[in-house]
């Protein structure tokens, strides 16, 4: 709370400083803080794929593809003030969400909306409709892509920033409005900053404040959610007429003693997810050629800070399946094609955590051809988790028009305290997850772009003057065994 | 942290020894000596924070507007 606080008081310091400076206007020449309207257009396309899906507890395809696209506008509003404009649209299909519900291939539920959140009525109908099938039909894995509305979702965002700079340009406030929407999660935020600058231009600092209020809808794994919804009778809704297999393949007796019993699944009762962070900046030129800058974040969050949608295995409970009882000596492997492990409950996380990463940025020009700039950050949360990044990119001036940007990336992590591997963790512990984003690993990037600039403007689509166009690809390894690729590409224009 | 207090302080007494004039600064205009990650990252910078634990710091999110980091 006393974040949240700090917070709104720098907010509101910041505005105060802004009415401060327009009183303070000068008759005196000074050069636009923008000259024109920017226009800036990016586009990605992503894919990923890995065997440690979150989703089914730690294995499993993380088979995906992300296409985005992103368009920020920042329009001058007179001499002092600009408005920046930002909408980004992500649509990805994922194997992994997908497996939410594992059973659309068998045609359970195929094409209907159920991925099972509390109140759906829908799941009545898939219910209904995979009851009418016959047991034997009913088939997943967690190494097939399932097809139901889960495989697929769009993430929208909106961010409208107003910023101020004072007539002598030493001094500089923005604030921020961002609203975020998923099938799962919404997010509304604002923040504030505020910049001096001093010592001739050559030192900065910065103070920067955000707050996120964001709010889970949550989907559940389907057979959890199934199992509440039927009053934890395995004889009525999702379970009637569908055989549940032990390790040996046999089918148990519903109603006898070893039966499937996620007595630690229930839904999650905070749907909150707030975030408030506080970032400090310094920034010093050295020289003609060198400067440098550093970053420090407070980082609180609160709420629900787990994934509603990722299952976990416990160690210490017995297995129970759906599917062809021959493929469960098979279970981990990705042969794999049509048995599914019923889970023993959702991941749990601490309701708090605590992020303080710290990082630094050298650039330095060596001659009109190399420039080197390189980045390195340090981070350590509560949860356990402690991080090294470093980074380094050579931009090459080829031509006056044309700049080669190759680029490596070098990360690696500590595990949270509360991860373990698939079957790995206890039902005794409080805390549990088997996501791999949690887990200890390496990962490098490396990649290539190639961007064209033209100061002089001299393409233009009706008002819009290209400024510049770039491309980047990006190949990225982590030591799991996830994989991925990112190609880029961004249009800078000014409208005139 | 006394480290990085240390660096921080250190580094503001840079300040009083150097002071580039603003006609000494071309090079530094340069933008691709700019000292924020550029916007043709952004989507880069995404993918990093769902697919790994730490994030901030480096002048842009920090975390909160989605159900990742």
């Amino acid at each position: 709370m006393k974040i949240f606080i700090s917070i709104i008081s720098l907010f509101f310091i910041t505005i105060s400083f802004a009415q401060e400076q327009s009183e303070d206007s000068s008759l005196t020449y000074k050069k636009r803080v923008l000259e024109t309207t920017e226009i800036d257009f990016l586009s990605s396309y992503y894919t990923q794929d890995g065997d440690n899906a979150a989703v089914t507890g730690g294995i499993g395809t993380e088979k995906l593809t992300d296409f985005a696209s992103d368009i920020v506008i920042s329009i001058p509003l007179n001499d002092d003030d600009v408005l920046t404009i930002n909408a980004t649209i992500s649509a990805y299909t994922s194997a992994s969400s997908s497996n939410l519900n594992p059973f659309d291939n068998s045609g359970a539920s195929s094409g209907e909306d159920d991925d099972d959140d509390d109140d759906d009525d829908d799941d009545n109908n898939s219910t209904r409709k995979l009851n009418s099938k016959l047991a034997s039909s009913v088939t997943g894995s967690p190494w097939v892509e399932s097809t139901g509305e889960s495989q697929k979702d769009v993430w929208v965002n909106g961010n409208v920033g107003y910023s101020h700079s004072s007539d002598n340009r030493n001094k500089i406030w923005s604030a921020n409005l961002n609203f975020a929407n998923e099938y799962d999660y919404t997010s509304f935020g604002f923040g504030g900053s505020h910049t001096w600058l001093f010592n001739e231009k050559n030192t900065e600092f910065g103070v920067k404040g955000n707050a996120f209020f964001d709010t889970w809808n949550p989907e559940y794994p389907t057979e959890l959610d199934s199992y509440l919804e039927a009053d934890k009778n395995l004889n009525n809704g999702f379970f009637n007429n569908i055989s549940i297999l032990n390790q040996n393949g046999n089918v148990i007796d519903k109603d006898g003693t070893e039966v499937w019993n996620p007595n630690k699944y229930s839904y999650i009762e905070d749907k909150s997810r707030n975030t408030f962070s506080l970032s400090l900046s310094f920034s010093q030129i050295l020289s003609k050629n060198a400067q440098f800058s550093i970053f420090l974040d407070l980082v609180q969050q609160k709420g629900w800070l787990g994934s509603p949608l990722q299952r976990v295995y416990f160690g210490d409970r017995s297995n129970f399946y759906v599917g062809n009882a021959s493929s469960i000596p098979n279970y981990r492997s990705s042969s794999n094609k049509d048995v599914f492990q019923l889970a023993d409950d959702i991941e749990r996380l601490p309701s708090t955590r605590f992020k303080t990463p710290i990082g630094a940025r050298f650039n330095y020009y060596i001659n009109e051809t190399f420039v080197v700039k390189t980045y390195y950050r340090y981070y350590t949360d509560n949860w356990g988790v402690d991080s090294h990044t470093a980074e380094i990119e050579v931009p090459i001036k080829i031509t006056d028009k044309f700049t080669l940007y190759p680029t490596y990336r070098y990360y690696t992590q500590t595990a949270a305290d509360y991860f373990a591997p698939y079957e790995e963790n206890l039902s005794t512990q409080e805390y549990y997850t088997s996501d791999y984003d949690l887990s200890s690993f390496d990962a490098n990037q490396y990649g290539l772009g190639l961007k064209y600039t033209d100061i002089f403007t001299k393409i233009n689509f009706w008002k819009f003057k290209l400024k510049s166009a770039e491309i980047r690809y990006n190949h990225y390894d982590r030591s799991t065994g996830l994989a991925s690729d990112i190609i880029s590409l961004g249009f800078k224009y000014l409208f005139e | 942290m006394k480290k990085i207090i240390y660096i921080i302080i250190a580094g503001c007494f840079f300040t009083s020894c150097v002071a580039v004039k603003e006609y000494e600064k071309v090079n530094l205009s340069d933008p691709d000596m700019n000292l924020s990650a550029s916007k043709s990252s952004k989507f880069e910078t995404s993918a990093q924070l769902y697919r790994e634990s730490a994030s901030g710091a480096n002048g842009g999110k920090s975390g909160g507007g989605c159900g990742c980091n």
